[in-house]
């Protein structure tokens, strides 16, 4: 019995270091410029499609370490030149929060249609970024599921590395506190959101090559993870990094022991009821400051 | 008053395009299918079968000396509404004589094309469906389906499941299915069927689509340690991450796909990884060497056409339109669309395999000529070892002890 | 700020509803445009009790599908289940809309912004795994399959079915143009200025004594109130319902309605519904590309089209609104 419930309890562990990763990125478009951004599933789908080209359609020589090397970068222009093109000029208009929501919402329908007229509307599968499982006695643990904890962790403290030793990152810190006083301190605030859409993208996306490879990908592959982050991000408070880092986890565990103990169909129903009564005793989710 | 008359006008105009267009000497066949949304990839297998059936004609001379024309229409996720508007559009605006769809709304399809008279073809493979019909042959009676039911085609996963060559080491059974009606449908028989047979059915689980992770349900499985593993999600997606995590620690389990292993890709993405999965097809054309000599070149052209094997469904588009056509061809006008569905209903279509007959709820059963395909992945490729009904090996095909039995 | 008088309102209603009207002398042979027709008026409702909330009481309710949805089902269940006149059970299942409404409101609307756009959402996201499962069955949803059967409305001795379109169009108007008027009318009323006030200063509302929450739940009532009949009559008049309603496609196609209407620029809601349901029955032939279309259309329109198409028409015709468009900073 104590097994069984450590292998939910890894299950929970996969689970989780993937949604913090997801919920990271969303959480701090929201926690900086305050846009929510309704395409967050189709960069993340991106991420998939990204490394779909490079390893199968191209067959680039040097792996998955290729791949992030090449795919960084993209998806941070990427981000940046949408945030600049479609999510800046809206900035300057009084119900800007709503048109954010749409614009996003179409572009998230542009993108995915946009996939399936080049890619097809059938999956496409990736090669597994490690083979083989690890046991330990009665217990087991994937190398695939490993990589993935491993990495999706790696890239969270890689981004808190960079928020807390680079200018950029100390900017973007100061502009989700203080808007208007990392203004006056002449931090430039529209590349600074522009930026921070990049970063968000970055996260995403990665988190989109780790799971391709473990789920594939398809056209219509990112709503599901667009639902999940938006709650895990309000769970935890949106804007709060910290606070998206326990939900992820928290949740995962939820996900992974109510799938077990009452079966997966209770899983959303769960997630939904935990939210809700967070909410309600706690508008501003686990550990947001926004309420 | 100016701007009333503006704007009547320009709606007026907006509607104009909507319109029906007037067409040359064409015989025009109405194809309504998902091309957006989650179901575009069985909607692709349909419309591959009835392309090539389309083309076939046409390139032969066409249709009483006509060309057939389609007019396609994405039915999206089969909202009623859209199920409805597919039928006004297709039949009641652009007026074609016949439509030839594939999953087409379990029911709402009967309804909605029902009220019209040019023949229907359908591939629901849905009581729901028949149910409607039943309600009234007569106004329905332009409906065909192109497949048996979800009960009896999980009947006969069950029949073949108690005939495989293979010694059950308990009597426990664990069902997963989808939550749509098709899973549900499969699922609820199946449970019955193991129920009757004085089976233990141990764990139903019924999970939304988008389910990939299933540790939580693999770490229950281990302590049942199930003889048999039945999942039934038409979903590659779902299946193949089930499929790896299962065997991340296989237990002594047949693993049952049903209808589940029809999407291409889990045969294709995993290739030899597969073999052992059991599943099942209707109307199916079985492989990897057809029945008959016509058969296997029907087989050959599709492959030369599209680039890959057939799949699910393509072949019973295919014979849908080839049905229509040849009753079309009898009767001598395709305009007359109740002497047309009578002679589909009275003569059936001779086809690459034999006769396919509807019956009195214009349902095309599985057996005799037709039968339900029951496959096995071997060597990476589909490999029929049973036809049913009755249950009988295919060929010299034999079903093979999966690798992952200790 | 009012962005049209009293008069220019129902002007603008009645020339849009006037063209209807008169719209079946040119269409009324096809039972297809019927349709289309029809279905602008019942999304027009929908889309204008949306833009009643998002646009004017300023809250952001993704839960219009769903509300939606439990109309039509509620409806049909209670028709079915109990036998309860078509006409009647609309006017219930618009009352269990309304409930659930509140149900929905009262933990939600002292929530902000993007939370309670997830809240309304979750509503959403959580009506199709209730309809499929065993206790949705248990009420009469009939699981993953659907209802098949839904009687339609009978009045004065008029079938209100998918067969008798021009009836159904004529009843589908007549609801709209009700609907539209109890949103004109509490736009134009109290309430509407209370919650322009508590859209733009939240305590200087308050200090005034409107009570922002009791204004958001009536309203949040209301609106559902009425989606809920528009779908009950969407269900009484298709026949059939099943959850695929509740999927991604219906719910971007009526943010659309909002984005060429204009978000708080009611009745231009009502123009956004008729335009969108044309193009997008237009663009049908396209297949994939509709969706890309449709996604495309949304971006370039609420980037130029800040006003929707309202700020568009006032742009060309000058004098008739005097009234500046822009809406003021907050």
């Amino acid at each position: 019995m104590i097994y069984e419930y450590l292998d939910i309890f890894i299950s929970g562990l996969t689970i989780g270091s993937v949604y913090a990763l997801m919920a990271v990125g969303l959480t701090l478009i929201y926690g900086v410029s305050r846009a929510f951004n309704f395409a967050y599933g189709s960069f993340y789908s991106l991420g998939g499609y990204i490394a779909w080209i490079f390893m199968v359609a191209i067959g680039l020589r040097g792996g998955y370490a290729m791949v992030f090397a090449l795919a960084v970068p993209l998806l941070m222009v990427f981000g940046y030149l949408t945030e600049k093109a479609i999510i800046a000029p809206l900035r300057r208009r009084s119900d800007w929060e709503v048109k954010v929501m749409m614009i996003t919402l179409g572009l998230a329908l542009f993108m995915d249609n946009g996939f399936q007229v080049l890619f097809g509307p059938r999956m496409k599968s990736l090669p597994p970024i490690m083979e083989g499982v690890i046991v330990l006695g009665e217990v087991y643990i994937t190398k695939q599921d490993m990589m993935i904890f491993v990495l999706s962790i790696s890239g969270i403290l890689a981004f808190r590395w960079i928020l807390n030793n680079t200018r950029t990152g100390m900017a973007v810190r100061a502009v989700a506190q203080n808007p208007n006083g990392a203004k006056i301190v002449g931090i430039p605030k529209d590349k600074i959101f522009a930026a921070t859409f990049g970063i968000s993208t970055v996260m995403v996306g990665i988190g989109g090559i780790l799971l391709a490879q473990k789920y594939f990908v398809s056209p219509m592959g990112g709503w599901d993870i667009l639902v999940k982050s938006w709650v895990i991000t309000a769970f935890g408070g949106m804007g709060s990094i910290r606070g998206s880092l326990y939900a992820a986890f928290l949740l995962g565990m939820l996900e992974a022991f109510v799938g077990y103990w009452f079966g997966m169909s209770w899983v959303l129903f769960a997630l939904f009821a935990v939210l809700l009564a967070t909410l309600a005793i706690r508008p501003q989710g686990l550990m947001g400051k926004w309420g | 008053m100016k701007k009333f008359c503006l704007i009547t006008l320009a709606i007026a105009i907006l509607f104009s395009f909507a319109g029906p267009v007037a067409a040359a000497d064409t015989i025009k066949v109405g194809v309504p299918l998902a091309m957006t949304g989650p179901y575009t990839d069985t909607g692709d297998n349909y419309w591959k079968g009835i392309k090539m059936a389309i083309d076939e004609i046409n390139a032969s001379g066409g249709l009483l000396g006509k060309q057939l024309e389609t007019v396609r229409f994405d039915t999206q996720e089969f909202a009623p509404e859209r199920v409805m508007q597919g039928a006004d559009y297709l039949v009641g605006n652009r007026k074609v004589d016949s439509v030839h769809a594939g999953w087409a709304g379990w029911g709402q399809d009967v309804r909605a094309y029902g009220k019209y008279t040019a023949p229907f073809f359908a591939d629901d493979g849905s009581q729901a469906a028949v149910d409607v019909f039943r309600e009234n042959p007569e106004e329905y009676s332009n409906i065909f389906q192109l497949t048996d039911t979800d009960i009896n085609q999980a009947t006969s996963m069950f029949n073949v499941l108690m005939a495989l060559p293979h010694e059950y080491p308990n009597k426990k059974v664990v069902i997963i299915n989808a939550d749509d009606s098709w899973g549900m449908g499969v699922g609820d028989t199946l449970e019955e069927n193991f129920r009757n047979e004085g089976w233990d059915v141990a764990l139903r689980e019924v999970v939304p689509y988008g389910t990939r992770e299933w540790r939580s349900v693999m770490t229950r499985i281990r302590r049942i340690q199930p003889a048999i593993i039945h999942v039934e999600i038409v979903s590659a997606q779902e299946v193949i991450t089930f499929f790896r995590q299962f065997m991340q620690r296989p237990t002594n389990s047949i693993l049952s796909y049903g209808y589940s292993i029809v999407p291409r890709e889990v045969v294709q993405t995993m290739g030899k990884e597969a073999d052992g999965l059991i599943g099942q097809v209707p109307t199916a054309m079985p492989t990897p060497i057809a029945p008959t000599p016509e058969a296997q070149a029907w087989v050959e052209r599709f492959v030369e056409l599209w680039k890959h094997q057939p799949q699910a469904g393509s072949w019973a588009a295919y014979s849908g339109v080839k049905a229509w056509a040849t009753a079309v061809e009898a009767v001598g006008d395709e305009k007359d669309h109740k002497a047309v569905t009578d002679y589909i209903s009275t003569h059936g279509y001779k086809g690459e395999t034999g006769w396919w007959k509807w019956d009195e709820d214009n349902v095309m059963r599985g057996g005799g000529d037709v039968p339900f395909g029951h496959y096995q992945v071997q060597d990476g490729e589909l490999v029929t070892i049973f036809t049913d009904p009755p249950v009988k090996p295919y060929m010299d095909f034999k079903f093979i002890t999966p690798r992952w039995f200790k | 700020m009012m962005n049209m008088n009293w008069k220019s309102m129902s002007a603008f209603m009645a020339v849009i509803f006037g063209v209807m009207a008169i719209m079946p002398l040119f269409v009324g042979g096809s039972d297809h445009l019927m349709h289309i027709l029809i279905m602008c008026l019942i999304w027009a409702i929908v889309a204008s009790c949306w833009d009643l909330i998002m646009g004017f009481a300023g809250i952001f309710s993704f839960g219009q599908v769903a509300f939606f949805v439990i109309g039509a089902y509620a409806s049909a269940i209670f028709s079915i289940q109990f036998g309860i006149n078509p006409v009647a059970a609309m006017f219930l299942a618009g009352m269990v809309a309304a409930a659930c409404g509140i149900l929905v409101g009262l933990p939600c609307l002292r929530l902000k912004g993007a939370y309670i756009a997830l809240v309304t959402f979750a509503v959403h996201m959580i009506l199709e795994p209730f309809l499929k499962s065993g206790m949705g069955r248990a009420i009469g949803t009939g699981g993953s399959q659907g209802i098949m059967t839904i009687p339609p409305m009978e009045l004065f001795g008029i079938v209100f079915s998918a067969d008798n379109k021009i009836a159904v169009f004529y009843a589908a108007l007549l609801l709209a143009v009700v609907c539209s008027i109890i949103i004109m009318l509490v736009i134009r009323s109290f309430w509407g200025t209370a919650f322009l006030a508590i859209k733009d200063s939240k305590d200087f509302a308050a200090s005034l004594g409107v009570s922002a929450f009791r204004h958001k739940l009536v309203v949040f009532a209301l609106t559902s109130f009425l989606t809920g009949l528009a779908g009950a009559f969407y269900g009484h008049y298709v026949g059939m319902l099943s959850t695929r309603m509740l999927g991604i496609d219906l719910f971007v196609m009526l943010m659309i309605m909002l984005v060429i209407g204009g978000i708080g620029k009611f009745p231009g809601a009502i123009l956004g519904a008729i335009i969108t349901v044309t193009a997008n029955e237009m663009l049908a032939p396209l297949g994939p590309y509709r969706p890309l279309i449709l996604g495309a259309m949304v971006v370039v329109l609420v980037l130029l089209l800040p006003d929707g198409i309202i700020g568009l028409v006032r742009r060309f015709i000058p004098g008739k609104n005097p009234a500046d468009s822009r809406s003021p900073s907050g």
